[in-house]
């Protein structure tokens, strides 16, 4: 206020001035006027201030928001301009879930709550790093804050892993998830949340000194401390030491560029727009919308698709633990808008596997699941390509079905093939091998060989595989790394593989078993001549299954791996059943027949697309 | 070809007419797209303006439909069969082109060589 009546005094005598009433008339009748003027005086000296306090304020509000005062804040000449500190949005709600209740107060509920605040501690401390406008020494300090929130962000992180781990899957949603939406919301409202606390906010502003080097960081731990300090027990003394406790505890990374790595793959899943894009894809108009048929979708535009999308699938596969079906359902709706991609590729690779057994009895193969056992050692001499199969198939005997889920992925781990002997072989080879089975036909051909046998497996053996498998990812999606999720289902997926394989042979028994190992590697090596020689009762149970999911619409993947996961899922149990109905597959088989037909004529377009395994119709 | 939201589009447009190719229950158009607003716009070859999501020929098969039509690689879609593409996700666009009903598909398309070639006829235009 004191300020204030300086200013006023100084400046009234200018509005004098200007003002309406001039010197002149001021002095021809002093007595008559003297004393109204004065009182105008006072009236607007009264205005003024006012309007200087609101303006001081909005300057600083605005400072809040900018970061910056504004040039326009009323200085005088001797003042200072107050110091400013950018207010960020730092009321934030944390997610219900995250406040462990006082019914089940568990470490587990604790860990989580610590962690979904420490995210936001985390994020927060990042944006201060990325401000602008900072000197070095500040920059500096921000940047090493936020190191340190990284450090406790991860920290936590693995602690609740691992309690995740122990006491199994509780809770339905990991609060990593459920975070990461959070932070979106309040990163919105950040601007709005400083808006309605102006009036703190300028009462801060107004001492400076009194500002903390780290707003967000500070601001934030208040409510959520206060919820949890009432559910778990008395002990629990403030939600900083604990932090600082549980920092101690842990182990810490000595390695920055770990942490600046994480810092990179984090930014991008905190910071989802509320409308997300897909990657920029294209999809070749030459085949009906929705429609099974056979279609060519450049592998090369799913490639990067696949890429960005696999870590959600690993999320998808996780949270789908609880029902089978959910799990399907999902899955199958990630495809819908891809459906050209994946129906083509399958078609391929069930063609070369069928040559084998070019009229696959199914009803014959469903009893027959057990079959593959004992023919693994055969047909690992037989193909060159294959490991060591007896090894895997020890690992893993009892996941023995299961494979159709995963058979996709076992293709792209196919050209790794050579060397399965150990996991962790497998865990890297997994994101490596991926980019390169959507490079061409080769790297699918094998696998796709092995395939066939994923619809023969009686539907109750599926049923007990999913149940496991259910119980695997639960655990997993806490998991802060991405091989943490792929390394328990990999060696599985390459096992199931294996067993598959053998079914074949069964199935052929009529026609000839040793012609059909010999096959898929002359395949592999020419793409045109497998997809003639396509069986097609194969594809016609593709398309089938394809067609059914397709319609449950969904949002869009394009990513091959997820897909030909959900596929082998859907297909096995549930479509199995139904292949006997003949008249679909005759209809399909025409389609085919003409699709071969188109292939011939226009072959060229296959050669155009050098990156496109796939042939147009 | 940039435009402001909620700003009306203006750009010189071709119309393409494209007969759709039936191969048995098939209806081929022998192009691709991309974009749509569903589509991260940054990643699209083919705009000048990276923030444009709307929806581009992204591959022409040579000697198809699209090709005889005279669409061209990096043609931006801005109607189909009268139905706006400047504002549609990919999903949308791709059943607005493959209607099974439909065996003829009108486009109007923009492309950059179009508004230069009329940009230059209109200016020796006008010194004549």
């Amino acid at each position: 206020m004191e300020i204030n009546g300086e200013i006023s005094d100084t400046d009234s005598g200018i509005i004098l001035h200007s003002g309406s009433d001039s010197p002149t008339t001021h002095t021809k009748d002093v007595t008559t006027h003297t004393r109204a003027m004065k009182v105008k005086h006072q009236d607007l000296r009264d205005r003024l201030e006012i309007c200087i306090l609101e303006l001081k304020k909005l300057c600083i509000r605005e400072a809040e928001l900018t970061g910056r005062l504004s040039e326009d804040y009323p200085l005088l000449p001797g003042e200072k301009p107050p110091q400013i500190r950018r207010r960020i949005g730092a009321a934030f709600k944390l997610d219900e879930q995250n406040i462990p209740h006082g019914a089940e107060e568990s470490e587990l509920s604790f860990v989580d709550a610590e962690l979904a605040l420490q995210m936001k501690i985390y994020e927060a401390a990042r944006k201060l790093c990325e401000e602008e406008h900072l000197s070095k020494a500040v920059r500096k300090s921000r940047l090493q804050q936020c190191k340190r929130e990284e450090k406790k962000l991860k920290q936590l992180q693995e602690t609740s892993f691992q309690l995740r781990l122990e006491h199994g899957r509780s809770s339905p949603l990991p609060a990593f998830n459920i975070t990461q939406q959070d932070l979106g919301t309040s990163d919105d409202s950040s601007l709005s949340d400083s808006v309605v606390q102006d009036e703190e906010v300028t009462s801060q502003s107004s001492q400076p000194s009194s500002g903390l080097p780290y707003p967000v960081e500070t601001d934030p731990p208040q409510p959520p401390p206060a919820s949890s300090h009432s559910s778990v027990d008395g002990s629990y003394m403030s939600p900083s030491v604990a932090k600082q406790s549980l920092q101690l505890n842990l182990p810490q990374s000595p390695l920055a560029s770990l942490d600046s790595k994480l810092s990179s793959d984090s930014s991008p899943l905190y910071d989802l727009p509320p409308i997300q894009h897909t990657p920029w894809t294209e999809s070749s108009l030459d085949q009906p919308y929705q429609k099974n048929k056979k279609s060519r979708s450049s592998s090369k535009t799913s490639s990067p698709a696949k890429s960005e999308l696999l870590p959600p699938l690993e999320a998808c596969l996780a949270q789908a633990g609880l029902p089978l079906q959910l799990s399907h359902l999902r899955l199958s709706r990630t495809q819908s808008s891809s459906t050209p991609s994946t129906p083509e590729m399958r078609v391929h690779r069930q063609l070369s596997l069928r040559l084998s057994s070019p009229e696959s009895s199914f009803d014959k193969d469903r009893g027959r699941t057990r079959g593959p056992r004992r023919r693994l050692t055969e047909y690992a001499i037989t193909l060159p390509q294959t490991p060591s199969p007896p090894v895997n198939f020890g690992n893993h005997a009892n996941s023995e079905d299961s494979n159709s889920e995963h058979s996709f992925t076992s293709y792209n781990s196919s050209p790794c093939q050579e060397s399965p002997c150990d996991l962790p072989k497998y865990q890297s080879a997994f994101p490596i091998s991926s980019p390169v089975g959507s490079y061409g036909p080769q790297a699918f051909s094998p696998a796709g060989f092995y395939h066939n046998p994923r619809h023969l497996p009686s539907p109750s053996t599926k049923n007990t595989y999913y149940n496991k498998e259910m119980v695997y990812p639960p655990d997993m999606d806490m998991s802060p790394s991405y091989f943490h999720q792929q390394a328990p289902c990999s060696p599985n997926r390459y096992e199931y593989w294996y067993k598959d394989t053998p079914v074949p042979h069964q199935r052929s028994q009529r026609p000839l078993p040793p012609d059909v190992r010999l096959t898929p590697p002359a395949q592999w090596d020419h793409p045109q001549y497998r997809s003639n020689c396509l069986p097609r009762q194969v594809v016609n149970e593709q398309l089938k299954s394809w067609h059914r999911r397709s319609q449950l619409k969904a949002p869009r993947s394009r990513s091959l791996d997820r897909q030909g996961a959900v596929r082998m899922k859907n297909v096995s149990p549930r479509e199995a059943p139904c292949y006997p109905n003949q008249k679909y597959h005759d209809q399909i088989n025409q389609r085919a027949a003409l699709q071969r037909a188109a292939e011939g004529v226009q072959g060229h377009w296959v050669v155009d697309d050098g990156t496109h395994y796939m042939s147009q119709v | 070809m940039s435009f402001v939201p909620g700003q009306p589009v203006t750009a010189v447009v071709q119309r393409i007419e494209i007969q759709k190719l039936r191969q048995g229950n098939n209806l081929i158009l022998g192009f691709s797209i991309g974009g749509g607003i569903d589509q991260d716009p940054g990643q699209n070859p083919f705009s000048e303006d990276k923030t444009d999501k709307g929806i581009y020929v992204t591959r022409i098969t040579p000697g198809g439909p699209a090709d005889v039509a005279g669409l061209m690689m990096g043609d931006k879609i801005m109607q189909v069969n009268g139905w706006d593409m400047t504002m549609v996700t990919h999903d949308k666009a791709r059943k607005r082109l493959t209607k099974k009903n439909e065996d003829v598909v009108r486009l109007l398309v923009t492309r950059k060589s179009l508004e230069e070639a009329v940009k230059h006829s209109m200016g020796t235009y006008h010194k004549q």
